[in-house]
């Protein structure tokens, strides 16, 4: 039980941006990481490689975006219906303009399909390459590309009065 | 009209071109295309510092009901069925062998009844013995006798399955014991599977003796 007390220790803060970005709170990001490192240790027996742990443990998280995600769309609850949306505001680095863009992009994000959200996240939030994120959720590197150039576009159509 | 971008705009964004290798008609399109991209917001998350206890408490409940979970599953009794598909000749060999075995044990000199199958308990001069009663129709069982003062609530059965059959295993020690099967709470019942004695009072009650090599009914 203390070693897996040492791997939520561990591995609590790796993946929490992804998950806020995807659900477009810190609250149900938050909530997902919980819930993904509750299920892991339930689970810890399907954990072949346990070297593998962050990747397991990633797929479960993602699982839980998804099916969150899911959940609020059959409740017809949009993502940014929170008030507590993880873009910071009014940041002492950037203009007003840029915080505002950068608020108008958290909000475009929601109206993305989960799979263009997620390769955006993956790819601009947290810096991964396209064969990283194939590594990491099984997509091919073509498709990847695919679902980012159509989120590009949709983005630049919500987007046109802040750019 | 949404106006998507330029294939090569996309590849800038994707990191593969600078905007210096884009054509001078799309560089306005590029720049544009990365103040978006720019507008990313990179803070790291940082999560309430309570989450690890949070975590832990669900943890720890989950595996507390998981050892029960198994707990019950080990302790609970259950049919275990047998199927065995033999050739009838295979089958008469194998009875002729049984017989042999049986024969020549028999035959040993000094050696006692096979014990009944029971195993040693813990406590001292005690051994377990098991108790099964078939009452299909019983909402609940239990056995008395001379080795808990006669109580109808001490020991009660758990229904194994759905099949009707009631079990439960005793500590018993050592010695000679009348006992009965209480029905429902009120109605007393012979083991079926074990001779009856007349207990002086118009009931019957069935006799079990414990020695240290197993148990056997009277």
């Amino acid at each position: 039980m203390e070693r897996y007390a040492v791997l939520v220790r561990r591995y609590r803060d790796r993946y929490a941006r992804y998950a806020a970005r995807m659900l477009g709170s810190l609250d149900a990001g938050e909530d997902a990481v919980q819930d993904a490192l509750v299920r892991a240790f339930d689970r810890l027996a399907d954990c072949r490689e346990p070297d593998k742990f962050a990747g397991w443990l990633f797929l479960i998280l993602r699982n839980r975006c998804y099916a969150e995600r899911r959940r609020r769309q059959r409740e017809g609850r949009p993502l940014d219906e929170r008030d507590d949306g993880v873009a910071a505001a009014d940041r002492p680095d950037g203009t007003l303009e840029e915080a505002e863009r950068m608020r108008a992009l958290e909000r475009s994000l929601t109206h993305l399909t989960a799979e263009q959200r997620e390769v955006f996240v993956l790819k601009h939030v947290e810096g991964l390459a396209y064969d990283e994120i194939a590594g990491r959720t099984g997509a091919t590197v073509a498709s990847l590309k695919m679902r980012m150039h159509r989120a590009y576009d949709r983005l630049r159509d919500l987007m046109k009065e802040h750019l | 009209m949404s106006l998507g971008y330029h294939p090569l705009v996309k590849r800038l964004l994707d990191g593969e071109l600078s905007l210096a290798e884009l054509p001078p008609e799309l560089r306005a399109e590029g720049a544009e295309a990365l103040r978006l991209v720019g507008a990313v917001d990179r803070t790291p998350v940082v999560l309430s510092p309570t989450l690890d206890d949070r975590v832990m408490a669900v943890v720890r409940r989950h595996a507390a009901s998981r050892t029960r979970r198994t707990w019950h599953w080990l302790t609970a009794p259950r049919d275990v069925e047998l199927r065995v598909r033999v050739r009838p000749a295979v089958w008469a060999g194998a009875l002729a062998i049984a017989a042999g075995v049986a024969l020549l044990l028999a035959r040993a000199p000094g050696r006692a009844p096979a014990p009944a199958p029971v195993a040693r308990s813990g406590a001292r001069d005690s051994v377990f013995v098991r108790f099964v009663l078939y009452a299909p129709g019983a909402r609940h069982v239990a056995v008395a006798g001379t080795f808990n003062q006669w109580d109808r609530n001490a020991a009660p059965l758990m229904r194994a399955g759905t099949t009707g059959v009631w079990t439960t295993t005793l500590a018993l020690p050592v010695g000679q014991h009348q006992y009965a099967f209480v029905v429902d709470g009120e109605r007393w019942v012979a083991d079926p599977a074990a001779p009856a004695i007349d207990d002086g009072f118009g009931r019957r009650n069935s006799m079990v003796a414990v020695t240290m090599r197993g148990a056997h009914t009277l």
